[in-house]
């Protein structure tokens, strides 16, 4: 059953993540948002495809039945891929803090939409 | 194993010239002529009939990454390559900095690999790494408005690549494989298992939000319009198509003609309205790259094999001239300093010769005049059509694509005597020369018979009536303005269209 208390709360955190994205709206949290849709994705895929009952698949002795492994390596490439966007998108924020001085995602929408609106 | 090589190079070249400084774009040169060699041999060998699948790495079919190539991706791969020569034509003289060849190359090999590879979560870290490339691309001049409309980008494609993600863990505890040919055998053996919709609308969700769909891409917009003009084109003939051809892929797999119908008119006509009340040129481009996927999606939902072609040919087809159109109309806004359509109009004699024959060229190509790139594709793609709904939705879509590119008409009108630089003739003169040998070049991927079944007078007719049409509507709706809800292309609002959009496509997929 332990596979889908994880698959519940992955789905929960999934709710909070997509939650956190629509109602926020300061960047920075929105990023955490994100951040924490990406994480109970990867929570779901672990829980989900452990599909044989067995301790983490490293082979030492004493240990006979594994999970499968193969979902293992594949949130692995995922959890590094979520962390270099989590990384650049940090960086251009830095970047429109430092021209608009605010993290509020409204605000800025609306000043980048006005220098659209000069040029007509 | 060239299929293999082909992205491999890419990474390295792009590699390589973080070192070269601004030397890197001869390397770039480099890198053209070998993927040129390379996709010469595979389409040799494919035409030859040489099995080209591999599986990577030599593991067991279940687990290791398959390659296969095939005839979706060897003409998507060739525009690739295409598109990739005239933007390093276009920037040739631009002295743009290392960083950008790096973006191009790894954007391109990514595109190669995700053209012909078989395995859903290699196609997942494709098109994460299309993603990064993509946003950094388009922030590249760091100016503020891009760097937001590339943040919104992020976000959004994130949120999707999570669905997608979920998608691959409910395939996989169901069928414990995550190749697409072996999926399909799956499905096929029981198509009526309850997990089946759940897994199709997060992995059709998710890839939606890429491949430039209404409802799922409202991130597109801004960001195809708020780009450098060598980076639109990539993103509008190379980027957007990665996710279309995932889809593609993908209906391989599950039942999705109905969904993709829908999703097709949908994205179709709302692009084409958004089109037709925009006077931002570079939006107006970038409106009609969703409402000319949707036509790629119709084309692929209806399901014969003459139209399936035929969306295949048009997604090179509108690849070629919406990288064209967003190349000359890149330059007539730097030439100008706006992209607002009266001021082109008003300075429009300090626009190049060079640059509005492209214009030109590249309407001739997307409103559908024979012989050139879109007729030539649209009359593949509508014979193979059957339903008369689905016939009549491409019909509109042309129409609205006449009406709203007729506003570009005034900027062609006068003579000018500004010339543009050679490497951005040049570049202008591959794309063009591609959409006017359209015919030929499609002839070696549509079989003869569907090509002279699809020649007959009815597609004339209907070519000549929708520009017609298109005209009169533009003359009808000119110095009227009517405002489309502008509040959608925000992150909040996109966010909950995904959630929303993958819901749509579950019940479609569960109910229908």
């Amino acid at each position: 059953m332990g596979a889908f208390h994880g698959v519940t709360i992955a789905i929960v955190l999934f709710g909070i993540g997509v939650l956190g994205l629509v109602i926020r709206k300061d960047l920075v949290i929105k990023l955490l948002a994100l951040g924490l849709t990406n994480s109970a994705t990867i929570l779901c895929l672990v829980s989900l495809d452990s599909r044989t009952p067995g301790a983490a698949p490293i082979l030492v002795p004493g240990v006979e039945a594994i999970v499968d492994p193969l979902p293992q390596a594949i949130v692995l490439s995922a959890i590094v891929i979520n962390f270099a966007i989590l990384a650049l998108a940090l960086v251009f924020v830095m970047l429109l803090v430092e021209r608009y001085h605010t993290t509020d995602s409204a605000r800025i929408e609306r000043e980048t939409n006005a220098e659209e609106e000069t040029w007509s | 194993m060239e299929l293999v090589l082909l992205p491999l190079i890419r990474f390295a070249i792009g590699a390589l010239s973080m070192g070269v400084g601004r030397r890197s774009r001869f390397l770039a040169v480099l890198a053209h002529l070998c993927d040129a060699a390379l996709l010469a041999r595979i389409a040799l060998l494919l035409a030859r009939g040489t099995a080209l699948d591999a599986t990577l790495g030599g593991w067991a079919d279940r687990v290791g990454i398959g390659f296969s190539g095939d005839l979706i991706g060897l003409p998507i791969a060739a525009l690739i390559w295409g598109l990739a020569v005239a933007v390093s034509l276009h920037t040739w003289k631009d002295e743009l900095r290392a960083y950008f060849y790096v973006l191009l190359h790894f954007l391109i090999g990514a595109a190669y690999a995700m053209v012909f590879t078989e395995d859903l979560f290699n196609a997942y870290v494709i098109l994460e790494l299309l993603t990064l490339a993509s946003f950094l691309l388009v922030g590249y001049e760091r100016k503020p408005r891009q760097i937001w409309a590339s943040l919104r980008y992020l976000f959004l494609c994130s949120v999707g690549m999570s669905l997608f993600l979920l998608g691959i863990a409910v395939v996989y505890y169901h069928t414990g494989t995550l190749n697409l040919s072996a999926l399909a055998a799956h499905v096929a053996r029981a198509p009526a298992a309850p997990w089946i919709p759940l897994a199709a609308a997060l992995l059709v969700g998710g890839v939606a939000v890429k491949a430039g769909i209404f409802l799922f891409s409202l991130w597109l917009p801004a960001a195809h319009a708020r780009a450098m003009p060598a980076v639109s084109a990539l993103l509008s003939g190379v980027v957007i198509k990665m996710g279309v051809v995932e889809l593609f892929r993908l209906a391989g797999v599950f039942p999705l003609d109905l969904t993709f119908t829908v999703l097709g008119a949908a994205t179709g006509l709302l692009g084409m309205l958004y089109a037709l009340q925009t006077y931002d040129m570079k939006k107006l481009l970038a409106f009609s790259t969703l409402s000319q996927i949707g036509y790629l999606l119709i084309g692929f939902g209806a399901g014969s094999q003459a139209s399936r072609l035929g969306a295949l040919d048009y997604a090179v087809a509108h690849g070629l001239f919406k990288a064209l159109l967003f190349l000359a109309v890149g330059q007539a806004v730097a030439c100008v300093g706006s992209p607002d359509l009266r001021a082109l109009t008003l300075n429009r004699r300090t626009i190049p010769r060079g640059t509005r024959i492209a214009i030109a060229v590249g309407i001739l190509g997307i409103v559908g005049i024979p012989p050139f790139a879109g007729f030539a594709a649209k009359a593949v793609l509508e014979s193979g059509v059957h339903s008369l709904f689905v016939h009549a939705m491409v019909a509109l879509i042309s129409v609205g694509t006449a009406a709203s590119f007729s506003k570009l008409l005034p900027l062609l009108s006068v003579r000018s005597a500004a010339r543009c630089r050679g490497a951005t003739v040049s570049a202008y003169a591959w794309l063009g020369g591609g959409i006017a040998l359209f015919l030929p070049l499609s002839a070696t991927l549509v079989p003869r018979s569907i090509l002279s079944a699809s020649w007959h007078w009815p597609a004339y007719l209907e070519a000549g009536l929708a520009l017609a049409l298109g005209y009169g509507i533009h003359r009808i709706l000119r110095g009227r303005s009517f405002r489309l809800p502008q509040r959608v292309f925000r992150v909040e609002e996109g966010t909950l269209a995904v959630v929303a959009g993958v819901l749509i496509v579950f019940s479609l997929l569960r109910f229908a």
